[in-house]
């Protein structure tokens, strides 16, 4: 059975990661999910907004959940912000009356309202539900790659827009562990998590000076490469990090 | 330039002028703070936090100034430098809501003007465009990529007017 989304982008992906969506792209089409434009798309709402007003938040990822409402679809979205947000607000409106009458009082004037029909889902959810399916169309091992995750350790990412300097401590614990352990680089599935890894990552250094440097890529890229789909279409070129310690395991 | 947030740096020798009630009771009506009063300072929300090691005040001590409806909470480093991982949440034995109330103290925060200075534009470009970054076409154009879905901005922006959110300091 073919599933199909409105694919919401977000911002921090159009705006430094389209390398993301485009292996993105590529990936659900190799495996028949179709995804709509999500015309009218605003900011999910994010962290940053739900850190300043609540209200203001709920009524900017509402505004977003009920215009694929009104259009009878679902949510997929790439972008673990925009998730979270999305996926927060609904879990809010859905629970509490009084917030969901707030929120459409704000949605009225805009001819919209929210009700809860919307499925709002991660597009790694997706491909987690597809994986007997994914595993039928590997057709390259990527033998060698030494994928490393601190699978629940924050990347420091949201921490930027208060302080770089606590936000590049974090990321050099994290990046100290992952030389560790032994990695030749890092995957991740969130734009946030990536503007840690593979632009604040840059020339960064364990406190002896030693670089910490690793390749970074999308877990869409991976899988891509696995799957045997144009390194281009996947968007090698636009990776920060030098690839060059993992270009020959993945053949590009 | 000196911040102006995080300025409360330390318990040691600080007098505290009240324990307000009213102030526990509107935070415990925040979204996430219907159990606060379950806390029973194990601790557990500091030692998995990462930033415990980076903070002045760490977590299950803005827990404590809550309870004891200390309003100078507002102004430790903790509650910026939160990076809202949910980790002290997710370990919570008493299942309190933490980082959501995190998210409470920041509003409460920012109406009083303690903020760091990203915030306010980043609070006024998501009011003026609707988003936080714009697109960068040279990368989409080389990948293929169709144009970002169109946004009209007057709809947000109506809707951020009812929300008041460019005049949430008056409120005060």
């Amino acid at each position: 059975m073919t599933q199909s989304y409105e694919v919401f982008l977000g911002c921090a992906i159009p705006a430094r990661f389209n390398n993301y969506e485009s292996s993105m792209r590529a990936l659900a089409k190799e495996l028949g999910i179709k995804l709509i434009d999500f015309e009218g798309a605003s900011c999910c709402g994010t962290v940053v907004l739900k850190s300043i007003d609540e209200n203001s938040w709920l009524s900017m990822s509402g505004r977003n959940i009920a215009l694929a409402e009104q259009r009878g679809h679902d949510i997929v979205t790439p972008c673990n912000g925009c998730f979270g947000s999305l996926k927060d607000t609904d879990h809010v409106l859905h629970d509490d009356e009084s917030y969901r009458k707030k929120v459409n009082a704000a949605l009225k004037p805009l001819g919209l309202e929210y009700t809860g029909k919307v499925k709002i889902r991660h597009f790694v959810e997706v491909l987690y539900d597809m994986k007997d399916e994914i595993s039928k169309k590997i057709v390259k091992r990527l033998d060698g790659l030494k994928i490393w995750d601190m699978k629940l350790r924050c990347c420091g990412s949201p921490l930027l827009i208060a302080s770089e300097d606590v936000a590049t401590k974090i990321l050099q614990e994290k990046m100290v562990s992952a030389n560790g352990a032994g990695a030749n680089c890092v995957v991740t599935n969130c734009p946030a998590c990536h503007t840690q890894f593979d632009i604040q990552q840059i020339g960064l250094k364990d406190d002896e000076g030693n670089s910490l440097e690793l390749p970074a890529l999308f877990v869409t890229q991976v899988l891509g490469i696995a799957m045997g789909i144009d390194p281009e279409v996947l968007g090698f070129e636009l990776n920060r990090v030098s690839l060059d310690p993992i270009n020959e395991i993945l053949g590009i | 330039m000196t911040e102006s947030w995080g300025q409360f740096k330390s318990f040691e020798g600080k007098k505290f002028k009240a324990l307000d009630a009213e102030f526990t009771k509107e935070v415990s009506n925040l979204l996430g703070g219907q159990d606060l009063t379950a806390c029973f300072q194990c601790a557990k929300c500091s030692a998995g936090c990462p930033v415990s090691d980076k903070v002045n005040i760490q977590v299950h001590e803005v827990m404590r100034m809550l309870l004891f409806g200390l309003k100078e909470v507002l102004e430790t480093d903790m509650v910026w430098l939160c990076s809202t991982c949910y980790t002290c949440q997710e370990r919570c034995p008493q299942g309190i809501d933490i980082t959501d109330i995190l998210f409470g103290l920041k509003n409460m925060a920012f109406k009083k003007g303690i903020t760091p200075q990203g915030y306010i534009g980043a609070r006024q470009s998501l009011y003026n465009t609707g988003r936080l970054y714009e697109p960068t076409d040279w990368e989409r154009d080389d990948l293929e990529l169709d144009p970002v879905p169109e946004l009209n901005v007057d709809d947000t922006k109506k809707m951020l007017d009812k929300t008041k959110l460019m005049k949430l300091e008056e409120g005060e």
